[in-house]
């Protein structure tokens, strides 16, 4: 009987997608910083931080049933975070201060650093905020010390190119702080 | 202690992101995308359904159906087959392209397997827009050899020693209104292909330049 047998079907395929989804909004949640990070980089207010906090959460869910589970899921996230980021995401028009967002949302600790160390900070978010989309992807990954063949396999460079790329952006900062 | 490395433990330390909950999460997920990917893919068929629809209104005007009475068959129907063949091949190519593109690549492929789904399109329209101006020309060539209409009047013009005039402004009037059309249509592609691939194209070179 049609009617029985497309039942039967259905069922196991809902509760399948149930778990599926309960399993990757729970992964999600738990590395939930690693999406904000690729935010705090690329967007400059709050509002556009969380559309792209939305965007590269339907990406990931999209993306989820090819998660093999071969890597890490945090490193597969900063993959599709990343490319979301770079390449899928429709930049908002918005444009506030970079300055005013970086001391508004994430306050320095300012207990932890002297007054030159935190000037220097401040500087530093300004200058990476003004670097374009390529060199914020290889700061991030930087900072979250990723090595140069995961660097290279994320952004579809050669490592050698990366090596040489991410020499020339940290000198850039560096240039910016010590002009 | 050196810049990038303060850098680095500042950018460690500070991890108070605002928390979004599960239920949040949950919700997101269920929200539509509105990622270029999408963007492209709408745009696209509302170009094959635009082309398409063009072809079928053509078909219906007063003109049209004049023509259709001229024994033309011949060169017609090829035509028409032609179309539709050219049509199928780039709806597939497109589907092949667009099933491609996956987050999950890396950055370049990523964007290169965009670039290609864009690109089917933009061949589609080069295509359509090379068949119209050739339509047009054998149109305009069927007309003048069969349209008894139009040949009593080139006939009265000879009479008159303005033949070359009536040919002249029937060859600039259409060249007028296909270079109007085409000028439109290529505006209207490069204003929302240009906008909405603008950065996308700008990493693309971004990272192409530093394979190099």
């Amino acid at each position: 009987m049609p009617f029985l047998a497309t039942n039967s079907f259905r069922t196991p395929t809902k509760t399948l997608n149930k778990s599926l989804e309960h399993n990757f909004v729970e992964l999600l949640e738990e590395h939930q910083n690693i999406v904000h990070k690729v935010c705090r980089l690329y967007t400059n207010d709050q509002a556009s931080h969380k559309d792209l906090f939305q965007e590269i959460t339907i990406q990931l869910w999209k993306a989820y049933p090819k998660f093999r589970g071969d890597s890490k899921f945090s490193t597969w996230m900063y993959r599709v975070a990343l490319n979301t980021a770079i390449t899928l995401y429709r930049k908002s028009t918005r444009k506030i201060k970079t300055q005013e967002f970086d001391t508004v949302q994430f306050k320095i600790k300012t207990e932890e650093y002297d007054q030159t160390e935190e000037v220097q900070l401040k500087l530093m978010y300004q200058a990476i905020h003004e670097l374009n989309d390529i060199e914020k992807a290889l700061v991030l990954l930087y900072l979250e010390d990723k090595n140069y063949s995961e660097i290279s396999d994320t952004l579809g460079i050669s490592e050698v190119n990366a090596r040489v790329k991410m020499n020339r952006v940290k000198k850039k900062l560096k240039t910016i702080l010590n002009p | 202690m050196d810049e990038l490395e303060l850098l680095k433990k500042d950018w460690k330390a500070n991890e108070e992101y605002p928390k979004v909950s599960y239920d949040e999460i949950y919700s997101m997920i269920l929200k539509r995308s509105s990622s270029i990917v999408k963007w492209i893919f709408i745009i696209s068929l509302l170009e094959f359904i635009f082309w398409s629809v063009i072809a079928v209104f053509l078909k219906d005007t007063e003109n049209m159906k004049r023509f259709e009475e001229l024994d033309t068959n011949a060169i017609m129907i090829p035509l028409a087959v032609l179309g539709y063949a050219i049509l199928v091949y780039f709806f597939y190519l497109f589907f092949r392209n667009y099933k491609r593109i996956s987050a999950t690549d890396n950055a370049k492929v990523l964007m290169e397997n965009i670039l290609k789904t864009r690109k089917t399109v933009k061949h589609y329209v080069a295509f359509n827009l090379i068949y119209l101006v050739v339509s047009v020309i054998v149109v305009l060539c069927i007309e003048f050899k069969m349209d008894q209409q139009l040949i009593s009047q080139v006939n009265q013009a000879a009479a008159n020693g303005e033949a070359f005039k009536l040919y002249a402004g029937i060859i600039i009037a259409t060249l007028l209104i296909l270079v109007a059309v085409i000028g439109v249509l290529l505006l209207f592609y490069w204003l929302v292909y240009g906008i909405l691939l603008k950065r996308l194209n700008k990493n693309y070179k971004e990272l192409k330049h530093l394979n190099i």
